[in-house]
């Protein structure tokens, strides 16, 4: 079914959990990343998701932001692989540059690349509070140097 | 907000593999594309897939395939809706290992489609009939323009048909395009008041170059990664030539390019990393990259405007002081006498360093220590003494700077003085903007050509035929020029109502309308309905790139490549080889009987001096001589392409291609180099120095310089349809130096107005220090606006050329505030 995106498929087949629960990917619940109340401006978390292939940041900006979750909607987290070339991304002052030919991204203005050779802004992770911990639901946005943000490899 | 996606269909293992290079800038990066049915997509193992590649696990970083989310769209290819994926090469010897930017990684979005934001394309010729463009087929467009032009030039002869076409390769450009707009406007046409899309007149932006014997394209890109310094001088590569600067220089920088150096240099001749010197008023991008890595290694030389070609000379005066200049250089290669114009004048050999120093830094502000560091960085001998290897790369900060043709002779007789051109690792050249491929008949005007504008401003002139270019947002003084020829194309339009519009005799009433008053028919070829293109009569839909056939050469190897079709021009497009055919064989003129592309490229190619040369006798050829190459040729020879002058060996016939030029002997008639004496600095043109002086000082206090971004294609017009740079650069804006905005009260995202007596323009706020206080820098173009608005009508007496690059203005703030997508934080903090 290759040209169906991932939700119609599963809104069409209803067979959103049995085929995808038993591997990690999107979709699937990460275990918890940080607590809320222990993440603070300045001080990014790294974990992975979908899967221990791609690591990600977690961060607190210190102000609200579109899409920012938490009491101050200021909590958001990003593929923490360049979309150029797929060099793992440090943040630095605020924002992420690359390593590599440079690129750099806004985490308070939803990953844009803001300067740089990247074509495409960071994928965007989703996020929910769970008890008091943050967990990843979703991607938003291809992670670099795959083709399927679902289980490698499979699902369709 | 950018639509995302989680998932990008793989081309299978049959699917259509074309090669190409990039549309956009002068780098000319490899590209890849595949195309494949709806329904027919590949899967994820090595086998399943054209890329072979193994997607079952995540690509590796910098070494695998790259296919981002902006690589893939769907499009139409004969007549049915495919997968288009256009991805870097793999074997390019321009983009490295899949390097690629931001601007030609989403070309596969800029493809058309009826359900995407390119639907805006023109897709059928359009007539304003009465006060509206309606669509009309091909036959009435040709028919009518057909007409008008011969029934103009019939009654008010060939200075009354003017024109501004692109000469330039790429996208929309090349060979084929170039030529058939050549043929017919100079060699049948006559026409004289041609300009050329981005200036106002018919000219070379380098006469200060070549006619010192040097063609501003004769190094080649690996000249970059084995230069010991190199020198961007108003060039800022990393944002206008992306992958040159990440593939070539960055590695040259990091010292990864030793190997290279040794191969390339003589037994014992010393080996280091990359000094980078940069002459720019900004602290660009380019240089902000470099002092990241290692400060030591760069060097920043901010002249005051338009004084580059007193600095150029003052370090040059320095160079020869200290006897680093190349002696055999001067007594071998030199035309007779011309060296003592030039170290009369330029270099002022008569007065002693001190003075000419002092003088220099008085008009350029720059310290004599800077004067002196960048001589010696550029020219003393290395450890061991060796010459050192200079590469001297410019472009429009120094070519679209105050008098063109002193600041590039400057430039040029700079580097040659110091022994830095024909060998690896030198030379001194244009970096480009575009890509090239220009090969036209001569234009058959005079020399310094008449400037088109001001002649149409003035009322001069009945025809007016746009070619690929936007005039309203690119030429200089931009608003009041678009208002005079908005006035001018109205009057016809409201002659021919008066006239009670004649649907039986369309063209003559037309060019009876002309006769009266200073109307003006304007015609325009065109992807889009641009802001010029929607003040046209009549509109000719252009195909574009990866549409139909195309040819072109990049600017740091002139690297010839063929960049096919592979997808349908929108609705009725055609490329603008074929309108031009149709219109002169409308006339009558014979000579157009192309079927193909390669037809035209390939008459193109016989119009070139004869290339059955040795090597040494190529070394006069034009840059872009390709005579004998063929399409198939092209197609066998891939990303590999073979890099003009072409020559064809005299007994073998087989084609050669040059890597570099003027090892030998020069590109001038007699071989030799052709120096050249600056003109004393004359102090500012009046059209700036009333900004320097009484009430007018006061009003506008600041310098203007402009230049371009990363995201954003000349003018954005694919671009402009591109979600996500929409996001990043929402609007025109200017860099404001922090001293400025806080003594002004103004911060990020603050809306401003620039002005002063040539125009204004609205511009949001990015507060930054990449120009020192008292000095802007504004975007250039943006669908949004243009800060072209605002320069002066100033142009070279010499050359034609303006001085786009500095201005006067003031600002005052806009009441209110508008909610922003743009990042605020600084673009040139690395
Ligand atoms: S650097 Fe230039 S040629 Fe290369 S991908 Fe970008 S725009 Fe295209
Ligand atoms: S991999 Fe990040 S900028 Fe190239």
């Amino acid at each position: 079914m290759p040209d169906l995106d991932r939700r119609t498929w599963i809104k069409l087949t209803g067979l959103a959990g049995a085929a995808l629960a038993s591997k990690p990917g999107v979709g699937v619940a990460s275990p918890p990343i940080a607590r809320l109340a222990e993440l603070k401006p300045g001080r990014p978390v790294p974990f992975s998701y979908p899967d221990a292939a791609s690591p990600c940041w977690l961060m607190r900006l210190g102000a609200p932001t579109a899409g920012g979750i938490g009491p101050d909607g200021d909590v958001v987290a990003y593929s923490a692989l360049c979309t150029h070339q797929g060099c793992p991304v440090a943040v630095e002052d605020g924002r992420f540059i690359c390593p590599c030919h440079y690129s750099q991204f806004d985490p308070a203005r939803g990953g844009q690349c803001y300067q740089g050779v990247a074509s495409t802004p960071l994928p965007r992770v989703q996020l929910e509070v769970r008890d008091g911990a943050i967990v990843a639901t979703g991607m938003d946005g291809l992670v670099w140097g795959r083709v399927d943000d679902g289980p490698l490899g499979g699902g369709r | 907000m950018t639509r995302r996606v989680d998932h990008l269909p793989l081309p299978p293992p049959d699917a259509r593999v074309d090669q190409t290079v990039c549309q956009y800038c002068t780098t000319g990066c490899g590209y890849t594309v595949y195309t494949w049915p709806i329904g027919r997509s590949g899967g994820p193992k090595p086998a399943q897939n054209a890329f072979g590649a193994d997607f079952t696990r995540p690509q590796p970083a910098q070494a695998g395939v790259v296919y981002t989310e902006a690589m893939h769209s769907v499009a139409l290819q004969d007549g049915r809706a495919v997968h288009v994926a256009v991805v870097p090469a793999a074997d390019s010897p321009i983009n490295r290992k899949r390097d690629h930017s931001s601007r030609g990684g989403t070309q596969a979005r800029a493809t058309f489609a009826a359900d995407r934001p390119t639907r805006a394309r023109l897709t059928t010729p359009l007539l304003r009939i009465g006060d509206t463009l309606q669509p009309i087929p091909w036959d009435e467009a040709i028919n009518l323009l057909a007409a008008v032009v011969g029934g103009v030039r019939a009654r008010f002869g060939s200075d009354a048909l003017t024109a501004k076409a692109f000469d330039h390769g790429g996208g929309g450009g090349g060979f084929e395009n170039n030529f058939a707009i050549g043929r017919l406007l100079f060699d049948d046409l006559e026409m004289r008041y041609v300009a050329i899309h981005n200036r106002p007149a018919y000219n070379s932006e380098v006469w200060g170059s070549r006619d010192r014997g040097v063609h501003e394209l004769h190094y080649t890109a690996e000249d970059a990664r084995l230069c010991d310094t190199l020198v961007l001088w108003g060039a800022n590569p990393y944002e206008t030539a992306s992958a040159f600067y990440t593939s070539h220089m960055l590695p040259n920088f990091t010292g990864e390019t030793a190997v290279e150096k040794r191969a390339a240099f003589d037994d014992g001749e010393a080996i280091a990393p990359l000094r980078l010197v940069v002459i720019d008023p900004r602290a660009t991008a380019s240089l902000e990259i470099a002092r990241r890595i290692d400060r030591a290694r760069t060097l920043h030389l901010r002249p005051n405007p338009g004084t580059d070609y007193v600095l150029a000379d003052a370090i040059a005066r320095v160079v020869y002081e200290r006897r680093w200049h190349d002696a055999g250089m001067i007594e071998r290669r030199s035309a007779d006498g011309t060296f003592d114009d030039y170290a009369t004048k330029s270099l002022r050999r008569g007065t002693a360093l001190d003075g000419v120093l002092a003088d220099a830094t008085r008009i350029t502000g720059v310290p004599r220590a800077q004067i002196e560091q960048a001589a010696a960085w550029m020219a003393e001998p290395k450890p061991g003494g060796a010459r050192r290897r200079t590469l001297t790369l410019y472009e429009k900060g120094l070519i679209w700077n105050y008098k063109n043709y002193d600041t590039i002779a400057a430039a040029v007789q700079l580097a040659v003085l110091a022994g830095n051109i024909g060998r690896p690792g030198t030379g001194c050249g244009r970096q480009g903007g575009h890509q090239e491929g220009y090969v036209r008949p001569p234009y058959p005007g005079e020399r310094p050509p008449p400037n088109v504008d001001q002649y149409l401003i003035d009322g001069k002139g009945k025809l007016f035929w746009v070619i690929g270019t936007n005039p309203y947002r690119s030429t200089p003084r931009a608003q009041a020029y678009r208002k005079r020829i908005h006035a001018r194309t109205q009057a016809l339009t409201t002659a021919l109502g008066r006239a009670g519009e004649s649907a039986t005799r369309r063209a003559d009433a037309i060019v009876d309308a002309l006769a009266e008053g200073d109307g003006l028919f304007m015609v325009v070829n065109e992807l889009y309905l641009t802001a010029t293109a929607a003040d046209a009569h009549l509109v000719l839909p252009a195909a574009g790139w990866g549409e139909a056939d195309l040819t072109s050469i990049n600017c740091n190897s002139r690297l010839l490549r063929l960049y096919p079709a592979f997808v349908d021009p929108p609705g009725e497009a055609k490329p603008d080889w074929w309108i031009m055919a149709r219109v002169a064989r409308a006339m009558g003129f014979d000579g157009y009987g192309w079927k193909t592309a390669e037809d035209v490229f390939r008459a193109g190619g016989e119009s070139f001096p004869d290339n059955r040369v040795d090597a040494v006798a190529a070394e006069a050829l034009p840059a872009e001589t390709y005579a004998g190459v063929t399409y198939a040729e092209l197609r066998e020879r891939g990303q590999q392409g073979i890099q003009t002058p072409v020559r064809r060996d005299p007994k073998t016939g087989a084609l050669v291609g040059t890597t570099r030029r003027y090892s030998a002997r020069f590109g001038s008639s007699d071989g030799l180099f052709h120096w050249y004496g600056s003109d004393p600095w004359p102090g500012y043109p009046p059209q700036i120095q009333k900004y320097l002086e009484g009430a007018r000082a006061k009003a506008h206090p600041f310098w203007l310089t402009t230049g371009r971004n990363q995201f954003l294609w000349q003018t954005g017009y694919h671009d402009r349809h591109q979600p996500a740079k929409l996001d990043a650069v929402p609007l025109p804006y200017i860099e404001l130096n922090p001293a400025d905005a806080e003594r002004l009260k103004l911060g990020g995202g603050d809306l401003v107005e620039v002005f002063n007596d040539e125009g204004n323009a609205a511009f949001q706020v990015r507060v930054l220090d990449s120009t020192p206080p008292g000095q802007i820098f504004a975007l250039q173009y943006h669908p949004k606006g243009t800060a072209n608005a605002l320069t002066s009508a100033y142009t070279d007496p010499k050359t034609t050329i303006p001085w786009y690059k500095a201005t006067r203005v003031g600002l005052r703030k806009l009441a209110g505030e508008l909610p922003t997508t743009a990042s605020l934080l600084p673009a040139n903090r690395f």
